[in-house]
C-alpha cells in the first residue's frame, strides 16, 4: 500500500514461498495437535481409534481447502474428462468445514483419555495456535493482524492456566501451598480481566 | 491501444455481514469445549475454551451497511495472453480492512486477493486479470470483503465487473508477399516500371522533359550522348485477407478458428504496417467485408469486424461469389482456413478464374477421431485422401497452399513466397 492508499497490483510467484510456509506451519501444528491429543493411543476409551481417524482425515482435508483457497483461481474450459474431475474433486475438498470437524475430533479425542489437566492446558495452547495459523493461511493476512489479538490471547491463556490449577486443587493436600494456589489464581485472574477488559470496551474504536 | 482508464461507474452496495470462517472455528472451539466440560464434569475443558471465548467477546453488533465503491478499467480492449488492470476505488468504511478477491469468468485468470489495509479513507488497488482466449468475455464477479479489527465478521459485497474485448494474438509476420503487377498507387514496394523511387532501374538516352538533375554523366562521357538514371516506381498493393470462420475444429485454445483470427489478425497488423492497403472477409454463416484501405483507425475497424462476426455453420446463400467490391482488381488475396467447407473450396476457384493472385494458409490440425476399428481407420484413410484431393485440385488452378502449425511464425510456412515477387498470372 502506498501513502495515497494504491494497493499495488498482485504479484503472481512471490507470495508462492510465504504461503508454502503458512501451509507448512498449519500442517505441523495439526499434526501436532493430533498427536498430543491421541497419545497415547491406548490410554484412551473406546472409540479413541475411529477418532484419531477421523481427526487425521478432517486434519489432511482442512489442509487440502487451504492448498486450494491459495492456488490462482483459473476457470477450466470445462470440455475435458480431466476438467470435469478436477472440478468434482475441488467441490469435495471445498464441502465441509474440515478444520472445525477436527477441532471437535481432537477434543473428543482428548476427552476419551482419564483426566489431565496440564496436558489439557497444552492442548489448548496448541489448538488455538492451529486456528490462528490456519486464518493466516486462509487469508493471506500478515502477522501482524494478530496483534490486536494479544492482550486477548494472553487472558485466555491465563484463564486456562487458572483452569488447570483448579482442577488440581481436589488432588491436593490442604495447607499453605493451596492457599498458594489460591492466592495466584485471584491475582492471574485480576490480570486476565485488566488484559480483557480494556479490548473489550476499546473495541468499537 | 493505450487510452485513459475507462470508467465502468460508481456504485453503492448493500454489506452483508457474517461470521468469519475464523470466528466459526473459534465458536465450534468454544462450543465443543463447553459441551464436553458439562458432559465430563471436568473444568480443563473449561478452560480450554477461555481464549476462544475472550476472543468472540470482542464482537460488535453496529456495522455499516452499504459501501461506495467505483471500477474502471485501463483499456477496453486487449489482445490475449495480456494483462487488463482493473482500478477499484473503496470509499468509507476505512476503519476495516478489505480484500478484493475476483471470481474470473470462463477463458480469465485471475491473480491473488488483493488486501487494502485500513487507515485511508480513498483507497485504490489495481487487480490484475488475464484473458486466455479472445472473444467478448465478461471479466468475473469482484468480491469484496471488509474485515473487523479482530476478525470476527466480514462483510461482503458483490459487484459484477464489466466485459472486455479480447482480439486474438497477431500471428509473427516479418517478411510480406509483393506482387509483381501493382496498381499505380504511391506505395512503398519498388514495382516494374519506371517512376520516382528510391531504387535504381537502369541508364536510357535523354528526351526532352527529362530532369537534368538524373543524368548520368559516366555514361554521358562513355556514349558521347546525355544519359540519364531512371529508378523504379514505388507502388502499394491491395491485400485481402479472408478468414474462413465456417469451422471450428481441434482442441480448445487451437482450434482451426483460433488459428485463423490469429493468422488474419498477424497479416493484417504486418501489411497495414508496410502501408500496403488491406481488406478484409469474413467468410462465415454470413458475409462480412472491408474494402482495402489504410491507417490506423482502418486496422481497429478491421480488428472490430474480425470479432464482431459470430462463427457459423447455418447454410447461407450467396457464399459461393465473394463480391466484387471487396475485392479491388489486382489484389493479393490471402486465405486462412481449414479447407473443410466445399463453399469456400468454389468461392477460391471463383476468385481465381476472375484473375486474382491468391495463396491458401491452411490452418488444420486435428483429424476426426476414430475408435481404432477396421472401418474407422478406412474412412480416416478416406477422409485424408479427400483433403490431399482439394489441396492438389487447388493446385492444379494455381491457388498455392501452404500448411500452417499455429505455433511457428507465418514467416516459415510463406518463405517460399516472400523471397521473391509472386507472378501475378491471369
Amino acid at each position: 500500500m502506498k501513502r495515497d492508499g494504491t494497493a499495488q497490483a498482485p504479484a503472481r510467484l512471490a507470495p508462492l514461498r510465504r504461503r508454502g510456509l503458512r501451509l507448512a506451519a498449519a500442517a505441523t501444528l495439526g499434526a501436532a495437535v493430533i498427536w498430543w491429543a491421541a497419545y497415547p493411543v491406548s490410554g484412551g476409551g473406546g472409540g479413541t481409534r475411529l477418532m484419531l481417524v477421523i481427526a487425521i482425515a478432517a486434519g489432511a482435508m482442512s489442509l487440502a481447502q487451504l492448498a486450494v483457497t491459495a492456488t490462482v483461481t483459473r476457470h477450466p474450459d470445462g470440455l475435458t474428462a480431466a476438467d470435469r474431475i478436477a472440478a468434482h474433486a475441488t467441490g469435495l475438498v471445498m464441502m465441509l468445514p474440515w478444520a472445525e470437524l477436527m477441532t471437535v475430533a481432537v477434543l473428543v479425542l482428548e476427552a476419551l483419555h482419564s483426566s489431565r489437566p496440564w496436558h489439557t492446558a497444552v492442548l489448548a495452547v496448541a489448538l488455538t495456535g492451529y486456528l490462528l495459523a490456519v486464518h493466516l493461511a486462509e487469508t493471506d493476512a500478515g502477522a501482524s493482524t494478530l496483534r490486536a489479538l494479544l492482550p486477548l490471547l494472553s487472558a485466555g491463556l491465563g484463564l486456562t492456566a487458572l483452569s488447570v490449577g483448579s482442577a488440581a486443587l481436589p488432588d491436593l493436600p490442604a495447607g499453605p501451598v493451596v492457599t498458594l494456589i489460591r492466592i495466584g489464581a485471584v491475582a492471574l485472574a485480576a490480570v486476565a480481566a485488566g488484559l480483557a477488559v480494556p479490548v473489550w470496551l476499546g473495541r468499537g474504536q | 491501444m493505450a487510452s485513459p482508464a475507462e470508467p465502468v461507474g460508481t456504485r453503492h452496495l448493500p454489506l452483508r455481514w457474517g461470521l468469519s470462517a475464523y470466528a466459526r472455528r473459534l465458536v465450534t472451539l468454544a462450543l465443543a469445549g463447553l459441551i464436553i466440560a458439562i458432559v465430563t464434569r471436568r473444568a480443563e475443558f473449561a478452560g480450554l475454551t477461555a481464549p476462544a471465548l475472550l476472543m468472540l467477546a470482542t464482537w460488535r453488533p453496529d456495522r455499516a451497511a452499504q459501501l461506495t465503491v467505483r471500477v474502471s478499467l485501463d483499456t477496453p480492449t486487449v489482445v490475449e495472453g495480456t494483462e487488463v488492470l482493473v482500478t477499484v476505488e473503496l470509499s468509507g468504511q476505512d476503519e476495516l480492512d478489505a480484500r478484493l478477491t475476483v471470481d474470473p469468468g470462463d477463458h480469465i485468470l485471475a491473480g491473488t486477493a488483493v488486501v487494502m489495509p485500513a487507515g485511508h479513507s480513498r483507497r485504490v488497488a489495481r487487480v490484475a486479470l488475464e484473458p486466455t482466449r479472445w472473444g467478448r468475455r465478461s471479466l468475473g464477479v469482484l468480491v469484496i470483503t471488509y474485515t473487523d479489527r479482530y476478525r470476527l465478521a466480514e462483510g461482503r459485497a458483490v459487484l459484477e465487473l464489466p466485459e472486455i474485448q479480447c482480439r486474438p494474438l497477431p500471428a509473427g509476420l516479418r517478411s510480406s508477399i509483393v506482387l509483381s503487377r501493382l496498381p499505380s498507387r504511391l506505395g512503398e514496394h519498388p514495382a516494374r516500371s519506371t517512376g520516382d523511387g528510391g531504387e535504381f532501374a537502369g541508364v536510357r538516352e535523354f528526351v526532352p522533359g527529362d530532369r537534368q538533375r538524373r543524368i548520368n554523366w559516366p555514361a554521358t562521357t562513355r556514349h558521347g550522348t546525355v544519359h540519364l538514371t531512371t529508378f523504379a516506381a514505388e507502388r502499394t498493393q491491395n491485400v485481402v485477407v479472408i478468414a474462413d470462420e465456417t469451422t471450428d475444429v481441434g482442441d480448445p485454445g487451437s482450434t482451426s478458428l483460433d488459428f485463423v483470427l490469429r493468422g488474419a489478425a498477424g497479416a493484417i497488423t504486418r501489411y497495414l504496417a508496410a502501408r500496403d492497403r488491406v481488406g478484409l472477409v469474413i467468410f462465415a454463416g454470413r458475409l462480412s467485408w472491408i474494402g482495402p484501405g489504410q491507417g490506423q483507425r482502418h486496422h481497429q475497424r478491421l480488428l472490430d469486424l474480425m470479432m464482431a462476426t459470430p462463427g457459423g455453420w447455418e447454410r447461407a446463400v450467396g457464399l459461393t461469389r465473394l463480391p466484387r467490391a471487396a475485392l479491388p482488381p489486382g489484389s493479393l488475396i490471402i486465405v486462412f482456413s481449414p479447407l473443410l467447407d466445399p463453399r469456400l473450396i468454389e468461392a477460391l476457384r471463383d476468385v481465381r478464374e476472375r484473375g486474382f493472385s491468391v495463396i491458401v494458409v491452411d490452418v488444420l490440425n486435428s483429424e476426426p477421431g476414430h475408435e481404432g476399428s477396421r472401418v474407422s481407420s478406412l474412412a480416416g484413410r478416406l477422409w485424408r485422401l479427400e483433403q490431399e484431393a482439394i489441396r492438389f485440385s487447388l493446385t492444379q488452378i494455381g491457388v498455392p497452399g501452404v500448411h500452417w502449425d499455429g505455433v511457428s511464425s507465418l514467416d516459415e510456412p510463406l518463405a517460399p513466397y516472400t523471397r521473391r515477387v509472386l507472378v501475378a498470372h491471369r
